[in-house]
């Protein structure tokens, strides 16, 4: 029976997969495997190592097992659906399954009702999990062992389970190891389709590992202002952007016994916007506009913008570099060489002149209160804020940046139809002399 | 084949989901799709749980997809016969042609040889105008019973096109589709005089350049090129597009190179580099899972030649995996 050898190499390999697995030792277990395959031994009955006795709650599905009857293996999961899903009960049910049958009838059904259910147990993730599952296959009952066998798809159910696995697997993006590859050559041989399946994820799966140019960490911080800090510094662009922290989350409780959780605040400005907001004519409003989505793997956070339109051409001042700025290579040339056909490397496209960013921040609540906070904390390194005056433009929802031409109402006038921006300046000037104030409230409410 | 990896899950492994099914949904304008990950289903033994489905009567006619509108005209009342159409088609067909054959007499491809062998950048696609859409067709999952919804419109200033919508990757309960939720936008195929199919000769550049303006989500960009037999009918070269999100615009540059060979969705163990002198379309598709509204701002898309690019391609030429 082959059981013998089965179980033994079952235990050989829990043996090695307790230590790193190397190219050497896996050849030596292949080599051990095969020489095993002498002592075949035709009648003798299993030989059983002592086990540990079968948890009570699962006796009834043992029973039930012995008595043949048809019953699906998603009942074991739901007996144990009753209890905390967890890894441990997880491995606890493929224990049981294990144990009950060394020939392991109804393995395929078992393994694709547990790759279906491993979600729900939160082990989807975990490479363990997906071993152990692959070792409910019996080894060597399905490696075909001469030319007919490899044609002709030899156990293609099996095969194919063998497939589903490692497809979750690749779904969820895990990395195979080398235990894997193991429990892979013993199951189904080397020519099988569940081992080119893991060459092929062996192949491709490293290739496209770095190819992200702006890679997210798997594990997102989950302090709320830490995760601020991480997407600020992300949508900067720009290594001298500065974080500054406006306000902590915390929970106060008034006078009255009321409890008020303020939310987290946390801005970010690089020395560039800075000098260009120094520049900014006092005359032209600056907008808040937000929120603004940003996905970090599944999880979306929305930011909020600083901005102001572009100068129109007229009010542009050209500004001659300051050669002393940078002192390693001029910035400016004024060589008088042509440039040939094949040396154009700009594109035919006229430049979208969207306006500057100022700043970006992030809050835990959307609202102008909070975001009057956030200028509140800005002007301190930009003096000209207490001056100019900024509108909010707050959309429920996230939406695309503005352009030039305001084409969306905004809280401040209520929801009126389009209009130029020309016909709106003279209505702000009212307001221009009302937020001249310095600071706080921003904007008449309605 | 089976076993092959899905190009959905090669972006899965680096951000967490892709359940991209769709690089046939690139090639094709047509509505009727079946996702690699549906035709593998095929083989696949049933779950656990059977659901039959109710079976239906011969006078039903086809499966009808869950996503596809029920069809109850006869097949020949959907087409316009309108005079008005006619003449417009007659005008837009006979002034191609006549530029086919003036643009001859100026050079290759209506450009003088000299700027036709030297450019080194040409914008091929850039949104200024709400003609500028009708190039492009957005699809989504909802073709085959999904709930994710793509719309596409011009930008503010008119100036890009926008392509925004929902992703749900809820699979649609057909019994046999287990991923869902994707969302494409694809170059139609340029078309010569009287509906003829044309194609971009790219072969005097070799990168890719874009400017966009995403939210943070991986996209992938689909390149189709002519094809010659039948089963490289859904070959298409992919690449990624990882969008940084936030306020500031992000300019891509992707060598023809790294694009690497699908066909339905699966990677080929074959791999082969894409050949530049018959390319059809391009186009863009999201299939992360995460389900929720996403947005792409796209400002042009240019094809450029970088002189200190040499690599011919970015993945191995030899058979990987040998007959058995």
């Amino acid at each position: 029976m082959k059981s013998a050898r089965c179980l033994l190499q079952l235990q050989c390999l829990t043996l090695v997969g307790q230590s790193t697995r190397s190219a050497a030792q896996y050849g030596a277990l292949l080599r051990a495997a095969s020489s095993r395959r002498v002592f075949r031994h035709f009648h003798s009955g299993p030989a059983r190592p002592k086990e540990q006795p079968i948890p009570a709650e699962f006796v009834n599905g043992d029973d039930k097992k012995r008595d043949r009857s048809l019953v699906a293996h998603d009942d074991l999961f739901e007996r144990v659906a009753r209890e905390v899903k967890t890894k441990a009960t997880f491995n606890k049910v493929v224990d049981v399954f294990i144990k009950n049958d060394v020939r392991r009838r109804g393995h395929v059904e078992f393994i694709y009702a547990a790759l279906k259910k491993m979600p729900e147990f939160g082990v989807e993730r975990d490479l363990v999990v997906y071993n152990r599952l692959l070792d409910v296959f019996p080894k060597e009952v399905f490696v075909p062992r001469n030319f007919i066998q490899r044609m002709f798809n030899h156990y293609p159910r099996q095969q194919e389970c063998g497939v589903q696995l490692l497809e979750q697997m690749e779904n969820y993006g895990i990395m195979p190891n080398m235990e894997t590859k193991v429990l892979l050559v013993q199951i189904f041989g080397e020519k099988g389709h569940p081992m080119r399946k893991f060459q092929r994820i062996m192949y491709w799966f490293p290739k496209f590992k770095h190819v992200n140019p702006f890679p997210v960490p798997k594990h997102l911080p989950e302090d709320p202002v830490d995760l601020a800090r991480f997407s600020l510094t992300r949508i900067a662009n720009d290594r001298d952007a500065k974080v500054t922290v406006h306000q902590l989350p915390c929970t106060d409780v008034t006078e009255s016994g009321e409890q008020i959780t303020l939310p987290h605040v946390v801005g970010i400005q690089s020395p560039s916007q800075v000098e260009l907001l120094a520049k900014h004519n006092p005359n032209r409003p600056l907008f808040v506009e937000g929120p603004f989505p940003l996905w970090l793997r599944s999880k979306c956070v929305y930011y909020y913008v600083l901005r102001a339109d572009p100068t129109p051409p007229e009010e542009k001042v050209e500004e001659p570099f300051d050669p002393e700025r940078c002192l390693d290579y001029p910035l400016q040339l004024d060589l008088d060489l042509d440039r040939d056909l094949g040396d154009e490397e700009s594109f035919d496209v006229e430049d979208l002149d969207e306006g500057p960013v100022f700043a970006m921040c992030m809050t835990g609540l959307g609202e102008q209160a909070v975001l009057n906070q956030w200028i509140s904390g800005l002007q301190e390194d930009n003096p000209i804020l207490g001056q100019v005056p900024t509108l909010f433009r707050l959309d429920a929802g996230p939406r695309e940046l503005q352009g030039a031409t305001d084409t969306e109402s905004f809280h401040h006038h209520g929801p009126e139809p389009e209009y130029q921006k020309e016909e709106r300046q003279p209505q702000e000037e009212p307001e221009v002399t009302l937020e001249e104030e310095p600071r706080t409230s921003q904007r008449m409410k309605r | 084949m089976i076993g092959e990896i899905s190009i959905r899950h090669l972006l899965m492994h680096e951000y967490i989901g892709t359940e991209m099914s769709l690089p046939k949904m690139t090639r094709l304008p047509s509505v009727r799709l079946l996702s690699s990950i549906h035709q593998h289903h095929q083989m696949l033994p049933p779950s656990v749980t059977l659901l039959t489905a109710p079976r239906r009567a011969v006078s039903q006619g086809e499966y009808r997809r869950p996503g596809k509108p029920k069809e109850d005209r006869f097949p020949w009342q959907p087409i316009n016969f309108s005079f008005s159409k006619g003449v417009q088609g007659i005008k837009k067909h006979f002034t191609l042609l006549k530029k086919e054959f003036s643009e001859r007499w100026v050079g290759p491809e209506g450009k003088p040889v000299l700027e036709h062998m030297l450019e080194q950048n040409r914008v091929m696609w850039e949104f200024r105008g709400p003609e500028s859409l009708d190039q492009w067709t957005v699809s989504s999952d909802h073709e085959i019973g999904g709930q994710s919804e793509a719309y596409l419109k011009l930008g503010k200033n008119n100036n890009t096109c926008f392509l925004y919508g929902t992703l749900s990757s809820t699979p649609p309960k057909d019994g046999e589709t287990r991923y869902s939720g994707y969302c494409t936008m694809r170059s139609k195929r340029p078309q010569a005089s009287f509906d003829r199919k044309k194609h971009y000769d790219w072969s005097s550049f070799n990168t890719l350049h874009l400017r966009v303006r995403g939210d943070g989500r991986p996209w992938m960009i689909n390149i189709g090129a002519e094809t010659y037999f039948s089963h490289q009918k859904d070959d298409i070269y992919n690449y990624f597009l990882y969008t940084r999100g936030g306020p500031y615009w992000q300019d891509v540059q992707i060598p023809f190179s790294k694009f690497f060979l699908t066909n339905r969705g699966r990677v080929q163990d074959d791999q082969h580099p894409l050949w530049l002198d018959k390319v059809n379309s391009i186009g863009f598709t999201l299939g992360d899972k995460a389900d929720g509204p996403f947005q792409l701002e796209i400002d042009f898309i240019a094809v450029s030649k970088d002189y200190a690019h040499t690599e011919e391609f970015a993945y191995e030429l030899y058979k990987k995996n040998p007959d058995v």
